[in-house]
């Protein structure tokens, strides 16, 4: 992945023996390849490759796969969502009854699936759902459409945010146990920090 | 089966949830020679294996569990005002420990809203001070705000985080006062625990045992006094003998049923599961649920209102860096006649961590950050700094805890939250947003992003004089059933302006008081 930030040198990883080894092992987890989902079927993936995508703005392959993988498994087994507003389906119904309609709906506007759109139609598309104004109406009468939004915003930004590869490239460095921050002032930095490149 | 202390015994006093009130509940009573068991839903966790230096993993701290959100500001639960497991919310609250002030018990009688409280800050002034001392709160030699202006058990912390110095840079600039937080953060060494190393990750469990929970320091305390502590046992009913008294609870541990009997009942759960265990444990003799005579279990929820505000700089912040609050100000905390609104807020300065960072720009006010936007956003974290508030949210009879149709992994009803702010809510958010963002122009930034958001949660069975028209006594014990109590923020009759965990804990410690001394008196005896 290109790094495009202010850090494009800095790895987070590169500092991992310095953290404790259960957080070690929870983020090094997160740069395997995510397979076999138990929730997602192939098709449904595809898609919410491409929506997750777009919601970021970030395709490098190993985070969406991460970001994927994430999703499938809160799908398949959650302890619960926290919440959910009265009169919107469960969290895997929203989402499958969710994609289904995004599929049919761009069908039935542009005579084409969600994948087959380009870019900017896609987009557009989901701007529609954030603003509860896709179209046509019939399809998309049992689906709210702001939760659906919101429960794909939430699902993919948890995860693409617990990614390393975006640590680094925000310049995040992460983890600090048991060393910890110690030069705290505006505009210090612990020697392991990334430093802004010009 | 678990291994078991008091399988078949009556103990004297049964605890339901073991977060900032059945902790202090559950030491002060085993130390005094009772016996007592706590049943806590969630696990027992070991701050070195099973903490994280990470938030989506660290989620599971929270109630996960569904509720049904409802009104119009619907709640976000979970992580955000609710804690699941041994320590309950401590583990991975900011340890910020304000004490309320006395005007906080008093709005009836100064602005004409909501209810006076049946105490005053005078009747928890000794436990205030006990439970800071107890856990050597950190803080500033001068507090300038409220009734108490220090000095705290143990100096404030030092060195701050760039956000917090940020903070009272800005704060100068405008002339408002600000301070050093009081922590229940250590800023050196306590019982065998090391002072704080500025990691961060307060709201993920803290790692070193630097910051106080209940999980680490009473807990602990109590089992070493007798008390036994039973994890992920989830408490289904309040039982209730034929004299009107309660015997004990069931409750469920992997899959079985069990029941606990016991002299006494504290419920300990929270805003939302107090009220719902009560409505769950209707029966014949209680159609409404238990405590309920008045019809006041479950209403008069509150919350904080914890917008935040975001403000983009030209050198680096780093939000990431140090304990998350560090630095506030109580200047806008009390009435003003020039206001528009009563009551009043504290602002904090406020760390945030990538995915908290971009959950709640995600939510921004006037609609979604998303895509590209969100990618800007985000590439230019570290040069965001944050502010944020908790602000007065006055009592409603509308906003309140209630049972579902759906039902729970255990079959039991779910528990539906209904919140909507009010008039004077709102203008006093409008009021702190203008002052969040002068404070951070004056200290550089150009505000870019203003988070609806809350933080905390009481009321829901709040106390009074009047049996009609409250749930609970000040002492916590229900007007209907004395040998049931409630102990928990649930009995808040107001919100105040400043986090809530001390005054809980304080509050614990005066029903602990108040349970020893019916005890030695004999006056607190089964259900016949």
């Amino acid at each position: 992945m290109t790094n495009f930030g202010h850090y494009p040198s800095f790895d987070v990883m590169k500092e991992q023996d310095e953290w404790d080894d259960h957080t070690q092992s929870i983020v090094a987890s997160r740069l395997k390849p995510q397979g076999n989902f138990q929730f997602l079927t192939h098709a449904e993936a595809g898609m919410l490759n491409r929506i997750c995508s777009i919601l970021v703005s970030d395709q490098t392959p190993e985070v969406m796969n991460f970001v994927l993988g994430h999703i499938d498994q809160t799908l398949h087994k959650s302890p619960g969502e926290g919440q959910r507003k009265t009169g919107v389906p469960q969290a895997p119904e929203l989402i499958r009854e969710g994609l289904k309609a995004i599929d049919q709906g761009t069908r039935e506007r542009y005579s084409a699936s969600f994948l087959e759109l380009d870019n900017v139609r896609q987009t557009q598309y989901l701007k529609d759902i954030s603003e509860s104004k896709a179209e046509p109406h019939p399809i998309w009468s049992r689906i709210p459409q702001e939760p659906l939004f919101q429960k794909l915003m939430s699902l993919t930004v948890e995860a693409y945010c617990s990614h390393p590869k975006v640590w680094s490239e925000i310049g995040y460095a992460g983890p600090a146990y048991p060393r910890g921050y110690v030069r705290t002032e505006l505009g210090q930095v612990d020697p392991w920090e990334a430093k802004r490149e010009p | 089966m678990m291994q078991r202390k008091y399988a078949n015994e009556e103990v004297d006093v049964v605890i339901v949830g073991a977060g900032a009130a059945g902790g202090v509940l559950a030491k002060e009573l085993s130390e005094a020679g009772m016996s007592v068991v706590v049943l806590e839903a969630g696990p027992f966790r070991d701050p070195q294996k099973d903490f994280a230096s990470d938030e989506l993993s660290m989620n599971d701290l929270g109630w996960q569990d569904t509720r049904i959100v409802d009104g119009k500001d619907p709640l976000t639960m979970g992580h955000n005002n609710s804690g699941r497991g041994i320590g309950g919310g401590t583990v991975h609250f900011t340890a910020v420990f304000l004490r309320f002030q006395d005007a906080d018990f008093k709005a009836r009688t100064i602005d004409g809203v909501a209810e006076d409280w049946p105490i005053g800050y005078e009747d928890l002034e000794p436990y205030y001070s006990r439970i800071e001392k107890e856990i050597a709160v950190s803080g500033p030699k001068h507090f300038p705000w409220g009734n108490y202006h220090g000095p705290y058990p143990y100096p404030e912390r030092e060195p701050l985080s760039p956000n917090a110095y940020l903070f009272m840079n800005g704060c100068d600039k405008l002339g408002i006062r600000s301070s050093v937080a009081p922590l229940a953060i250590l800023s050196a060494p306590f019982e065998g625990r090391p002072p704080c190393i500025n990691r961060g990750f307060c709201n993920q469990g803290c790692m070193p045992d630097a910051k106080f929970s209940t999980l680490i320091v009473h807990i602990p305390k109590a089992i070493k006094a007798g008390a036994e502590v039973l994890a992920d046992c989830m408490v289904t009913q309040v039982l209730m003998g034929k004299d009107g008294r309660v015997r004990g609870v069931s409750f469920v541990h992997e899959g079985s049923t069990y029941e606990q009997k016991a002299k006494v009942v504290i419920l300990s759960a929270y805003v939302v599961e107090t009220p719902r265990l009560l409505l769950n444990s209707a029966n014949a003799q209680f159609p409404n649920g238990l405590a309920n005579s008045s019809g006041w279990v479950g209403k008069g929820i509150m919350v904080h209102s914890s917008q935040d505000v975001y403000a983009k700089f030209n050198d680096e912040i780093r939000l990431y860096k140090g304990t998350p609050v560090l630095a506030t100000t109580q200047d806008f905390y009390r009435s003003d006649p020039n206001n528009n609104f009563v009551r009043g807020y504290t602002l904090h300065a406020h760390g945030a961590r990538p995915v908290g960072f971009a959950q709640g720009i995600s939510k921004s006010q006037g609609g979604p950050v998303w895509g590209e936007r969100l990618r800007e956003t985000l590439l230019n974290y570290n040069y965001y700094g944050r502010v944020t508030m908790v602000g007065e949210v006055l009592p409603h009879e509308d906003n309140r805890v209630t049972l579902t149709d759906e039902l729970d992994s255990h079959g039991l009803p779910r528990a539906k939250v209904t919140f909507s702010y009010g008039d004077n809510d709102t203008k006093l958010i409008d009021h702190a947003v203008g002052k969040m963002s002068s404070i951070l122009e004056a200290a550089g930034g150009k505000v870019e992003f203003v988070i609806p958001d809350t933080a905390h949660m009481m009321g829901g069975c709040r106390m009074g004089d009047d049996a009609e028209a409250s749930v609970v006594n000040s002492y916590g014990q229900t007007h209907d059933i004395p040998n049931l109590f409630i102990c928990d923020a649930s009995i808040f009759v107001t919100s105040g302006a400043g986090n809530p965990t001390n005054t809980v804990m304080s509050l614990a410690l005066r029903t602990a008081d108040y349970i020893k001394e019916k005890a030695k008196k004999l006056e607190l005896t089964s259900s016949g």
